[in-house]
């Protein structure tokens, strides 16, 4: 069986002014309907870059999709016609955004908002769509819809916000909804809820949903697979109980140790030293390297392959080799 | 995308001139403004003649007569000597008006900005009144009023145009007082006088610099539109002046009209390079638009 | 929006036009000389009983306070004094003129807006292509040159090389018993040059504000959000960000429009059309003092009405600043 979305060995360069840099190299992920894959990994490894290559929306100039293929339900997204895209965005595939202060237009009722999205792919009236806009409303859980549904979203709290984009996103039932960081602006207690809407979402629609998120918290919560990147690179990919309790990869273990976890022992958090380095420094071996302290010769001079190990596979020469 | 900082620390002016000099249109603008003021200023050494004399026929043509190269205008006055002599006043009044219109603002704009409560209250107050007078006409009145001099053109533009320098003051007053070293200053007991001038006012320049380049340019458009209509100091000829006394006349000669007009437009047309150029330099994050 | 709010701005605008007034008079008592002689403007030497009259009528007998009274009560009344060299009421001399100067100036700024916002919303969609850096140097030169300046080049142009357009006046002499919509044709014919002498200024200061702001919208994340819900590049350019960055150009338009005035001023100078500034110029070459102020409190008038417009169609075009204060 062919998944949903197939993203396969996607590379995506951007023109800057230190020369052509590779942002995703060789990428491949897959998501099956009602499944929810995260896509872990530090700001700068490029799963919005992911995101946004799904949607079709890299900005061009000074991006571009240099080569692999994205499948939705069988159909080649790269390289296909500007007006099929369009007319894929918001009715097959949708997005949820990281900040929903400045994802709604300011000057427009979030209603009008969430209809223009229904009459965009479907043919019908607008009071219909206010219509449906309100049932939407109502269904993500926000309270006299029939009132809200003409305000402006400078009069709506953070999570009330995050709250119109949802309807917004699910308003054609897309076949994927993409998650990139939703509830990272968001208080602690309004992230829990969000998160709850987009498990009854999934479980209404159907919709198979891609989560991405520096958070291994909310990877535990919704996550049914994860893969983890780094530096533009899948490094591990597995099923979330597996990476959350047999992390493979020096990186992955790092971000689980970065968790808070109650009654784990040690209380002092662990921290990986160093940054994600910038995309026009990388040298020809693991993106890693430099921040590893499993690293050797090896590391820094070939870039290990994303192959299966013990577990599940990772894109470690010291898993390979057996050190770690 | 991943930015990388630039390690190599480099301090704000260097960098902006660094930049500055890197600009290829602000470079031109420098090297047009030194071509007119070096003419302004030394002209006359190579190329005497008083622009008030009737040398020859009236509207020579220019480049027909070897002596005028210009050509001459209505009264048969050289038109090359008024090119010459006329640019010293038109210059000289759009920097005095400029700073004129520099020193009201900033002072205005600084004292409303650091200060805030009923003092902020009256001066903007003020300033939107003196806004809301349209700007040539009320330099107009004020120049008939006190009798034209290149002083009283200059006060009067300075009058007239110093609202927009204090708002952009008052705004940049604003932003800094509550950035962290202006704490810092006033925990250590600076008084409020050393706090305006040592420590905000050097830190507001950027912007303001960037204002007072634009504001010559506006003064000389200023100046050139008083002369043109005749309100000028009519005992001084400049670039305004010209097309003005020769406006009567344009469908039967083009080029006295012609040349004095250029020779403003390209004056504005540096400065406002430069202006830009500088804009450029202060705020890198906008070049890339 | 309030109608509270719309009363508070025009009692500002009143309290403004006051200001004016009290200017007027500060004015022609701060000149040098005598008040009467100033007023009764240069008559080749104003005889005594005119002088006496004017004392009289401006009570400068009085004290200064009491003057500035009967100064003030006068304009209440509609009462901007007498132009002694035109022998007429101030008020009917620039009502017969005011009409002439709000036609060439709303042309003008209807045209740089439209025309200018056009051409930054082109220039905006490639920010490093061919139109980005037209609009730039455009607006470089547009600010450069002087009004009255591109004025004379398109009469000579115009005048002699391409006579299309009439260079001079309102109305064709021919025409001017004419009615309806012939006097309104030739009216526009005559209004082509002057209106875009004066729009072109503002038409590349709007084109180059207007592309900067539409850049910076364009990189805003609901623009992201339009694009993702599969809007077209049309609809999100012309609806989602242009409404966006229509604020800081309305802004801008509310702030320019005295310069406008100051502008048509030169403009109606240079191509004899029969407005306000035309009647500064002259009354300001003989001196006539009321006729004068006359104008400087009718552009003023304009200018703070111009501001209340902006004030108010700001707050309707922006949600977030709606029943606020």
């Amino acid at each position: 069986m062919t998944a949903l979305l197939d993203i396969n060995d996607l590379r995506v360069t951007f023109n800057t002014r230190y020369g052509q840099v590779t942002a995703l190299d060789g990428v491949s992920l897959h998501v099956n309907a009602g499944e929810t894959l995260g896509v872990v990994g530090e700001s700068g490894c490029g799963k919005s870059i992911t995101a946004l290559a799904t949607m079709g929306l890299i900005p061009s100039p000074p991006g571009r999709i240099a080569g692999g293929s994205i499948r939705l339900d069988g159909e080649e997204l790269v390289g296909a016609r500007p007006s099929r895209l369009r007319a894929m965005r918001g009715a097959d595939i949708a997005m949820i955004f990281q900040e929903p202060m400045t994802s709604l237009n300011p000057v427009f009722t979030v209603g009008d908002q969430i209809a223009e999205a229904i009459m965009l792919h479907q043919k019908v009236s607008h009071d219909q769509a206010l219509k449906d806009a309100v049932a939407l409303l109502d269904r993500v859980g926000i309270p006299s819809p029939k009132a809200r549904v003409h305000d402006y979203p400078h009069q709506l709290s953070g999570g009330m916000r995050q709250r119109v984009m949802i309807a917004m996103a699910v308003s054609c039932r897309p076949k994927v909804l993409i998650a990139d960081e939703p509830t990272t602006a968001l208080d602690v207690t309004v992230q829990a809820q969000i998160f709850d809407l987009l498990n009854e979402i999934q479980r209404d629609f159907g919709a198979a949903i891609v989560l991405i998120t520096h958070d291994m918290g909310a990877i535990s919560e919704m996550a049914d697979r994860v893969a983890v990147m780094y530096a533009g690179r899948i490094i591990e990919e597995a099923r979330a109980d597996d990476v959350l309790d047999f992390p493979q990869h020096p990186y992955a273990r790092g971000l689980i140790d970065c968790i808070p976890a109650l009654g784990r022992e040690d209380h002092a958090l662990k921290e990986i030293p160093g940054v994600v380095p910038p995309l026009h420094l990388l040298g020809a071996g693991c993106a890693f390297a430099e921040r590893c302290e499993h690293a050797n010769e090896r590391c820094r001079r070939e870039k290990p392959l994303l192959v299966n190990h013990d577990h599940h596979p990772a894109a470690c020469h010291a898993v390979e080799e057996g050190r770690i | 995308m991943t930015d990388t900082p630039d390690y190599k620390a480099e301090s704000p002016a260097r960098e902006a001139w660094r930049m500055f000099r890197r600009n290829v249109p602000a470079l031109v603008g420098m090297v047009i403004l030194a071509f007119i003021v070096l003419a302004t200023l030394y002209g006359t050494f190579f190329y005497s003649g008083d622009p008030y004399d009737v040398v020859w026929a009236p509207h020579e043509a220019p480049g027909v007569t070897p002596e005028y190269p210009l050509g001459t205008d209505y009264l048969g006055r050289d038109i090359m000597a008024g090119m010459l002599t006329g640019g010293g006043p038109t210059l000289a009044v759009g920097a005095a008006a400029a700073a004129i219109t520099m020193v009201i603002g900033i002072a205005l704009g600084s004292l409303a900005g650091f200060y805030g409560g009923w003092i902020d209250n009256l001066l903007m107050r003020i300033t939107e009144f003196f806004q809301v007078l349209p700007a040539l006409l009320f330099a107009m009145v004020l120049v008939t009023l006190f009798e034209p001099s290149l002083w009283t053109i200059a006060i009067a533009i300075g009058v007239v145009s110093w609202p927009q320098t204090a708002r952009l003051t008052r705004a940049e007053f604003l932003r800094i007082k509550e950035l962290e070293y202006v704490t810092a200053a006033r925990a250590i007991g600076a008084r409020n006088m050393r706090i305006m001038w040592k420590v905000i006012l050097p830190n507001a320049m950027p912007p303001l610099i960037v204002s007072a380049t634009l504001t010559i340019g506006i003064a000389i458009l200023f100046e050139a539109g008083l002369s043109f209509l005749g309100l000028g100091d009519p005992n001084v000829m400049s670039w305004g002046l010209m097309i003005g006394a020769n406006r009567d006349y344009i469908l039967d000669a083009w080029w006295p009209v012609t040349f004095p007009g250029l020779a403003i437009f390209f004056t504005v047309f540096a400065v406002s390079l430069i202006g830009d150029g500088l804009n450029d330099a202060f705020n890198p994050k906008l070049r890339e638009r | 929006m309030s109608s509270s709010y719309i009363l508070r701005r025009v009692g500002y605008g009143l309290i403004l036009m006051l200001g004016v007034v009290v200017l007027n008079f500060l004015l022609i008592r701060l000149a040098p000389g005598d008040p009467a002689v100033v007023i009764a403007g240069e008559m080749g030497g104003a005889s005594d009983e005119m002088l006496a009259s004017i004392r009289e009528e401006y009570g400068l007998n009085k004290p200064v306070i009491t003057q500035l009274g009967i100064y003030v009560g006068n304009v209440l009344q509609g009462d901007l004094g007498k132009s002694f060299f035109f022998d007429q009421p101030v008020s009917s001399l620039i009502g017969q003129r005011i009409g002439a100067t709000i036609l060439l100036v709303i042309t003008a700024q209807i045209l740089s807006i439209l025309l200018g916002v056009f051409l930054g919303v082109i220039a905006a969609r490639k920010p490093n292509g061919v139109m980005s850096g037209f609009v730039s140097v455009f607006a470089t030169i547009g600010y450069a040159v002087p009004v009255f300046w591109t004025g004379i080049m398109l009469i000579i142009l115009f005048a002699s090389v391409l006579p299309i357009f009439p260079v001079e006046g309102m109305q064709s002499v021919r025409l001017r018993s004419a009615g309806g919509l012939t006097w309104a044709l030739d009216v526009a014919h005559h209004l082509v040059l002057p209106a875009f002498t004066l729009a072109i200024i503002y038409l590349a200061q709007y084109a180059r504000l207007s592309r900067a702001s539409m850049l910076e919208v364009l990189g805003s994340d609901y623009i992201r959000t339009a694009r993702a819900k599969g809007a077209a590049e049309k609809t999100v350019l012309f609806k989602h960000a242009l409404r966006n960055a229509a604020l800081p150009i309305l802004t801008v338009a509310g702030l320019q429009f005295g310069n406008l005035i100051s502008g048509a001023l030169l403009v109606e100078t240079v191509f004899n059309w029969p407005g306000m500034g035309r009647l500064a110029f002259d009354s300001i070459l003989r001196r006539d003092y009321p006729t004068i102020m006359g104008v400087l409190f009718f552009a003023s008038a304009m200018v703070v009405v111009a501001n209340i417009l902006t004030d108010i169609s700001y707050r309707w075009a922006d949600p977030r600043l709606r029943g606020k204060s």
